[in-house]
């Protein structure tokens, strides 16, 4: 089958990220047992492959070196791919001796940070049941100090290796959804560097908080649902079901829609832990509120409670298709989320339809990577802010006396 | 305060940013070209130079994007800079009498506020007079009136607001519904409004208006002189008013005993009089009088700074308590529109717009009088008082030349008139501090405005023409 997908890089990408990639090179499949490896597929499409291990002993692709670069075969065919390889500062530590590593995560465009490893689902056992631990399950978790981050976001800079800061939040039992602890890291990472911030948090319970969280400086926010069918996601996710509730996923991702921009509201549709015709409802139901869907592939692993065999390459493409299209569609901004390795972004689903080739996708594509392309998108959203926002950037006042309308009682 | 995100369409607020600089840039191409403009026969270039500043202000005290002091700061950059006046004589106007006389007026008033004095006075005469509702409007008016005599008229509306709102809610009447509540905050504004014209000290306009006269023509006008001019249609304004404020709105209620029981616990709680009440209250009424006897030998503003002295001599009043009243940017803004008024005056530009507009359509004296009030009259509804007069007097006393009419005839036209907006909450603080209230609308404030508006300018120009000359002002 792998060579149907092979010539692909669309396809390709979603192949590998199910099944995963042999190599004989102990030095590739030891750098990559835990996070995944990084490769760059033609077409510029990076994909996070896991690399090595018993996830990946039956996989039909191998990575082979070919000269001085290397190619990924399925026995029959081989293409030829990159290896992304880490970035230098993973190597350095910061002044007070944390190891860079320890706070970064670079994949493909984004640099991912978790300022505080803590979720307190882990505390009530009401944790999602695919999670394999990103998060610490003992007490508050890790904190990083913001000087820590800075230097993590100076370093990403001066490698000019990706153009947007992605920091997430583990649950925590305030009303605010983590904003008020990221709130010092974001404003810290706006003043001193023109990047763009993309915020990982849960639905705050009152929509001024997601009105701070655009006037402090994110430019894009992610609420992730990760599944859409009611009846699983209460299975799924107990501690969202029970401490947040679905309707206010979807309440909070509408408003947000109405104060980011386009393209930059999205949410985690997890493809595998729910029928595909129910990923399907869940895409035209957030591409209707104006948000993207992101839909990252449930890859069974060790140390996760829930164990489901994964769903095929075959079943899964129209999910992809499908997800390319309705945003098309629906004329959301696909430029925003892109250049991820650990998902499939929807406009990387123009290569599933052979869009990408066409030389106008090309030139925009090569733009909005470029430095002046990274720059042009900060300028934009930093004037839309400024054009936008009124009023000091102060925490909302906690007696709702005023602002926007409560959304807390949704459930 | 929490953030607020505005969802109008990006390019609708684009726009609305767009605006400011695009305001400046237009108006900096205007300036240029009217600086580089060709003479025409009769201007010089400073002339031609310093009438090009005068629109500048002209646009930014009428527009108020910029704040009244700064664009008058930016008239004295101008003025030395396209060679209207040198750098000295700029500067020199500057600190012209008129500013320094304002300075004092502050001072002074802050110190009767904040000795309590005013307060107290103000209590004691509604207790004393207001037992009944109709007695209690005009005690509120009268009292008013009497107070704008001796101190800003903004400062007295700012002062008896508390009162008076105390007043309507200990009475329950329901804002924008009771007529005497109506009553009240109307007797309040105009009351402040009329009595604000009667002396020098009721706003600083006067002075600025004399400011003006003095440097552009060496004359001036004393403060006896000056209260003796208006107190004629001061006096005639006051029984309109009265007679008005018992008729405009019919009164619903029949007892105010309520009130006068609330003011009465005020006054009480105020103790006895203290020293520094009486020693600030008589250093005041000195002042008044040396201001009205020796004015013209000591000059005004000597007697103003005198009195400030003698009140820190005497530790009646702290620096600290006196600065929130004083208001730096009224300060500023006279000093630059004086500077500017004289820069047209000198550079012989005021003349030679007067004879191409006004000169034109004013046929006598008389008709000069009332185009001039007249137009002075319908521009403080819109703008601020001290701006009117820094736009029109300039060219006023370029026209008396013209008729070969008293100069001062034209700063009482303009100065007096300036004064009195009865009509817009924006035109005086004293009706927004009405309509602030909510007890009064701003369409009912229009309404009863536009007939004390039209009554002013009768009676003023009656008074110009019948009165003034048994004083001997149309004696050139």
């Amino acid at each position: 089958m792998g060579t149907n997908y092979l010539q692909n890089p669309g396809t390709l990408k979603i192949d590998l990220m199910l099944q995963g990639l042999r190599s004989t090179d102990r030095s590739i499949t030891d750098s990559s047992e835990n996070s995944g490896l990084d490769i760059v597929l033609p077409g510029g499409i990076r994909v996070n492959v896991p690399c090595g291990g018993v996830f990946t002993r039956n996989s039909p692709y191998e990575l082979i070196k070919t000269g001085k670069g290397y190619a990924v075969t399925d026995g029959d065919d081989s293409i030829k791919v990159t290896l992304a390889g880490n970035p230098a500062f993973y190597s350095r530590q910061t002044k007070s001796g944390v190891r860079f590593s320890d706070i970064a995560t670079v994949h493909g465009s984004y640099v991912v940070i978790t300022p505080q490893s803590g979720c307190e689902f882990f505390e009530e056992g009401i944790e999602c049941t695919y999670c394999a631990g990103n998060f610490d399950k003992d007490g508050p978790g890790r904190v990083f100090s913001i000087d820590d981050i800075l230097e993590v976001v100076e370093a990403v800079k001066k490698e000019k290796i990706a153009g947007i800061i992605y920091l997430s939040i583990g649950f925590s039992k305030g009303s605010d959804g983590g904003i008020q602890f990221l709130t010092p890291y974001i404003e810290a990472i706006k003043k001193f560097f023109n990047v763009l911030v993309a915020v990982e948090a849960l639905p705050p319970k009152r929509n001024q908080w997601i009105d701070h969280t655009y006037a402090i400086g994110a430019d894009s926010i992610l609420y992730n649902i990760e599944i859409f069918d009611k009846e699983l996601f209460e299975v799924i996710c107990p501690g969202r079901s029970k401490l947040i509730g679905r309707n206010r996923y979807l309440n909070a991702l509408k408003y947000a829609a109405t104060v980011f921009p386009s393209g930059t509201v999205a949410s985690h549709l997890i493809v595998g832990l729910e029928p595909p015709g129910s990923t399907r409802m869940g895409i035209d139901y957030l591409t209707d509120m104006g948000v993207v869907p992101i839909l990252p592939i449930y890859r069974p692993a060790a140390g996760r409670a829930l164990r489901i065999e994964p769903l095929t390459t075959e079943i899964i493409l129209p999910v992809y298709r499908h997800l390319y299209k309705t945003v098309r569609d629906r004329k959301i901004n696909m430029n925003w989320v892109r250049d991820i390795s650990v998902i499939t972004t929807p406009i990387e689903g123009r290569a599933l339809f052979g869009d990408g080739d066409k030389e106008g996708s090309k030139f925009f594509e090569s733009f909005y990577k470029s430095r002046l392309g990274r720059k042009t998108a900060w300028g934009l959203s930093t004037l839309r802010r400024k054009l936008r926002v009124k009023g000091a950037a102060g925490p909302p006042d906690e007696t709702g006396g005023s602002g926007a309308k409560s959304g807390e009682g949704d459930d | 305060m929490g953030v607020e995100i505005d969802r109008r369409p990006l390019w609708l607020l684009l726009i609305i940013k767009a605006a400011r600089p695009i305001f400046f840039a237009t108006l900096a191409v205007i300036f240029y070209y009217l600086v580089v403009l060709p003479l025409p026969e009769g201007l010089s270039a400073p002339g031609r130079n310093a009438i090009a500043i005068f629109i500048l202000c002209l646009v930014l005290w009428v527009s108020n994007v910029l704040p009244l002091a700064i664009t008058s700061l930016f008239a004295i950059v101008l003025v030395p800079l396209l060679g209207v006046l040198s750098r000295k004589e700029t500067y020199s106007i500057f600190g012209n009498e008129a500013v320094f006389f304002i300075l004092g007026a502050f001072i002074l008033a802050g110190a009767v506020m904040n000795s309590g004095i005013s307060n107290r006075l103000s209590l004691g005469i509604m207790t004393r007079f207001g037992g009944e509702p109709r007695r209690l409007v005009l005690s509120i008016f009268f009292l008013a009136a009497i107070l704008s005599f001796f101190m800003s008229e903004h400062a007295v509306a700012a002062m008896l607001f508390p009162i008076v709102f105390e007043i309507a809610k200990g009475l329950g009447l329901r804002p924008g519904k009771s007529n005497y509540g109506k009553l009240l905050f109307l007797a309040l504004a105009w009351g402040c409004v009329i009595g604000g014209v009667a002396t020098f000290l009721g706003g600083a306009r006067v002075p600025l208006a004399v400011g003006i006269l003095n440097e552009s023509t060496g004359l001036t006008i004393n403060f006896l002189t000056y209260t003796l001019a208006v107190i004629p249609l001061v006096l005639v304004m006051m029984v309109v008013a009265s007679f008005l404020l018992l008729r405009i709105f019919p009164i619903e209620i029949t007892d105010v005993s309520r009130a006068h029981t609330l003011l009465y616990a005020r006054i009480q709680s105020m103790g006895k009089v203290s020293v520094r009440e009486y020693s600030v209250g008589f250093i005041l009424i000195a002042t008044v009088l040396s201001w009205m006897f020796l004015g013209e030998h000591v000059g005004l503003a000597s007697i103003a700074l005198a009195a400030v002295v003698v009140l820190f001599v005497f530790k009646l009043v702290k620096w600290k308590d006196i600065e929130e009243y004083v208001n730096w940017g009224i300060v500023l803004m006279y000093g630059g529109a004086i500077t500017l008024g004289t820069a047209l005056e000198r550079s012989g530009a005021a003349e030679w717009v007067a004879t191409r507009t006004i000169g034109e359509w004013g046929t006598s004296p008389v008709a000069v009088i009332a185009i001039f009030s007249l137009l002075t009259l319908l521009l403080t509804e819109g703008i601020s008082n001290a701006a009117v007069i820094a736009i029109l007097l300039p060219i006023g006393i370029g026209i008396a030349g013209k008729f070969n009419m008293d100069p001062t005839l034209v700063t009482y036209a303009i100065a007096i008139p300036a004064g009195l907006a009865f009509s817009l909450p924006m035109s005086t603080p004293a009706n927004a501090i009405a309509v602030s209230s909510h007890y009064i609308t701003v369409r009912e404030l229009i309404k009863s405005g536009l007939i004390m508006s039209v009554t002013a300018w009768i009676v003023f120009n009656l008074v110009a023409n019948y009165y003034w000359p048994l004083l001997g002002l149309w004696g050139n």
